[in-house]
């Protein structure tokens, strides 16, 4: 299952669904909002071209780390402190694939899929620095 | 011809987003991009630099794909394009 969405999910039936016959291990990254002196998070997403990329991931993912099953989870909207972000559950034969296949995950996440997000305070609301732009340059 | 305009994160809050621009026939990305911008001083210097082209962390796609800074100023658009314009990513 690869999502962007504003449910919450259940973590536990996506455990039990990537229980695929030869599984041996299965990993969770379960991304949470900080508490970072905010008062909520709000995320926002291209969320066509956000699935795209996370299957495109996904698919890497399985070839390279041989990888039994792979669901990405996105949420969107606003979330409040403790809420999960992005729930990512891998497995495979071995724990070696599973931890690789899910690190691999979440770093090309954070590289290519166009989701943003903005820390909302007392004082209003700042953009989270994203790093990888077309070139060298940061926005201000 | 009708092409649509996405902006995203801090570029929507400076200029909104899914705007329909009417535009002529041969137009290209780059153009049909700074016109919509101009309209909004802040959102135009977001998004460009003094000499006019995208600053250097600017992402451009066109329907999906990913346009090169580069390659803007000679991509035509065509009737039905979805043009997106967004800061770096930061989910996950």
């Amino acid at each position: 299952m690869i999502r962007v969405q504003t449910e919450d999910v259940d973590i536990g039936a996506l455990i039990t669904a990537a229980k695929e016959p030869g599984t041996g291990a299965v990993v969770v990254f379960d991304g949470i909002v900080r508490d970072d002196d905010i008062t909520e998070m709000e995320l926002e997403a291209y969320a066509d071209v956000a699935v795209a990329e996370m299957e495109k991931i996904a698919k890497e993912a399985i070839g390279q780390f041989r990888l039994l099953h792979v669901d990405i989870i996105h949420r969107i909207g606003r979330l409040a402190v403790g809420e999960n972000i992005l729930i990512i559950v891998v497995s495979a034969g071995h724990r070696p694939e599973a931890y690789a296949g899910s690190r691999y995950i979440i770093e090309e996440i954070k590289k290519s899929v166009p989701i943003w997000k903005k820390e909302l305070t007392r004082h209003g609301g700042r953009w989270v620095p994203g790093e990888h732009g077309h070139g060298k340059g940061k926005p201000e | 011809m009708t092409v649509k305009v996405r902006f995203f994160a801090r570029f929507r809050e400076l200029l909104g987003t899914d705007i329909p621009a009417e535009t002529e026939t041969g137009s290209t990305l780059l153009s049909l991009v700074r016109g919509i911008a101009e309209k909004k001083k802040e959102g135009y210097n977001a998004i460009f630099d003094d000499h006019g082209n995208f600053h250097e962390f600017v992402i451009v796609m066109r329907n999906g794909k990913r346009v090169e800074h580069e390659d803007a100023a000679a991509v035509r658009v065509s009737d039905g394009d979805e043009i997106a314009v967004f800061p770096p990513v930061a989910g996950g």
